[in-house]
């Protein structure tokens, strides 16, 4: 594996793990903070689809 | 919990809101890059600092540089990570990082480190112990108890060794104690059982389960639940028994007596034995796989007589309770050179039967007919060349020069870590005469006839 789809794949375990970990609270919070969170979610989850077409293009 | 001040280096967003979420309650700060981290460092305190190694997609781990930078300052630096390599996460290590946990599961993750924070500040606050729950003043006793206190919020087993009367229940309290376990403190003495009995005691068994058995029992092992296990001369157990036990602690799972429903439970153990566990192994007295399953750290409990400034400490700690006494110079003297076999269990049955008595001053004569015909305490070289010569007297010269070669055989081997090859050139002694002195001290094994 190419340094690059390394460190791509290590970002992408990154991102995953942040995005469970989210989805595990965003049921505790506040109807502000389900708002901020459900964007932020959105950001991490349109960083993976890019990450997994960067990654795609390695292989 | 007290609040904490706490440092999270993380660049990703969604990542920086789950930390913060799950650090609710204590003084957080967030950096998003290295440079604001070191900044932080710089100007604030924190107790802990949470780094992220990979800052970015295209980042060469500068996470690790906070670390040392942490570190330096004393904070309590913990490397979060996704997916590094295990040189990566040596180096953090090797840079000062003190815990580590991989992305995911924060809720639990997170909890669990800062249990581990808090538990290791109370253990560096140990000065107060020796001065309360486990009161010595021999430096070399300290150290050990201090050391195993780093250990006791981790699931290491802990083994403590010692004649009896020595203190390991009190030692094994301390550790669960400091554990950070939200379960009981349970003691049991094996040696106090025939081997059904320890079973039953054990494990616990259903109703009818054997004659007598009218009631169903709760075993001492699920009595442990996320608590502490404190197996009492593990040494006396069976063969037998010691698979049995083996087991359960292999799986945390066993069968109450005559159930044939599995029992689980979260216990941690720590065992105490009066004898080397070494020998014991070598005598095949116990099994070396249960062994290596109770042994992780080690305190070794000295004798009552090998820590003689202990005596008088312990004496005030116990007559804090009851009356406070005074002792003459002589009845001093006498406590002093007395072997206290019994260790400091026989100190506080003395003292206790002193408190009761009518004498406030204590004198020579009710110290000796209490400690009559007792043993006195074996010369040493720091009482100076008087009582060698007093021990040669009575022991005759060999085992009086033997006694001195121990003591200085003993105190180079402690300068130099315990590195026999550095002795035996610091002393300019032979291998024979360093392993006689070793065997004469316990360290080895007695030669084989």
């Amino acid at each position: 594996m190419t340094a690059d789809a390394s460190k791509l794949l290590h970002d992408l375990k990154s991102k995953c793990s942040s995005l469970k970990s989210a989805a595990e609270l965003y049921k505790n919070c506040s109807a502000a903070e389900k708002k901020e969170m459900l964007a932020l979610m959105t950001a991490a989850a349109e960083e993976i689809t890019r990450t997994l077409a960067a990654l795609s293009k390695l292989s | 919990m007290e609040k904490l001040n706490i440092l999270v280096l993380e660049d990703d967003k969604l990542a920086q809101k789950v930390m913060a979420a799950q650090l609710a309650g204590h003084g957080v700060e967030i950096a998003g890059d290295l440079k604001t981290a070191l900044k932080k460092l710089e100007t604030a305190r924190y107790d802990i600092g949470f780094f992220d190694l990979m800052l970015g997609p295209s980042d060469d781990y500068s996470g690790l540089k906070a670390i040392a930078a942490a570190a330096a300052r004393g904070v309590y630096a913990v490397v979060v990570s996704s997916s590094d390599s295990n040189e990566i996460i040596d180096r953090a290590y090797e840079l000062g990082a003190r815990d580590f946990y991989a992305k995911g599961n924060e809720e639990s993750n997170v909890a669990e480190i800062l249990r581990k924070f808090a538990q290791g500040r109370k253990a560096a606050k140990a000065s107060d112990i020796f001065s309360a729950a486990f009161i010595t003043g021999d430096p070399a006793l300290k150290e050990a108890v201090t050391e195993a206190l780093k250990y006791a919020p981790s699931e290491l087993p802990l083994m403590l060794l010692g004649p009896s009367g020595t203190g390991k229940t009190s030692l094994a309290k301390v550790l669960h104690e400091h554990s950070g376990r939200e379960g009981a403190f349970v003691a049991i003495n094996c040696s106090a059982y025939t081997e059904d009995l320890l079973e039953a005691e054990l494990f616990g068994y259903r109703k009818g389960a054997f004659t007598g058995a009218a009631d169903a029992r709760k075993g001492r092992l699920l009595e442990a639940h996320k608590g502490t296990l404190f197996l009492d001369e593990i040494g006396t157990m069976s063969l037998n028994m010691q698979m049995k036990l083996l087991k359960a602690i292999e799986e945390r799972s066993f069968y109450p007596l005559g159930s044939e429903k599995p029992e689980r439970s979260d216990f941690r153990i720590i065992s105490a034995t009066l004898e080397n566990p070494q020998e014991l192994i070598s005598r095949g007295k116990m099994r070396f796989d249960l062994f290596q399953r109770v042994h992780g750290y080690t305190v070794d409990l000295k004798p009552l007589s090998e820590r003689p400034a202990d005596v008088f400490l312990l004496a005030q700690h116990f007559m804090k309770a009851g009356r406070r006494l005074s002792f003459t110079a002589e009845a001093r003297q006498r406590i002093a050179d007395y072997s206290w076999p019994g260790n400091v269990r026989e100190l506080k049955k003395f003292i206790d039967l002193l408190s009761s008595g009518g004498e406030g001053r204590v004198g020579l004569e009710t110290v000796q007919k209490l400690l009559k015909g007792s043993p006195v305490r074996a010369a040493s070289v720091a009482g100076g060349l008087e009582e060698v010569y007093t021990d040669a007297l009575s022991r005759g010269l060999e085992a009086a020069l033997d006694m001195v070669a121990d003591e200085l055989i003993g105190r180079n081997l402690k300068e130099n870590g315990g590195v026999r090859t550095k002795t035996l050139a610091d002393l300019k002694i032979s291998t024979r005469l360093l392993y006689a002195s070793l065997r004469r001290m316990g360290e080895l094994p007695e030669e084989k006839k």
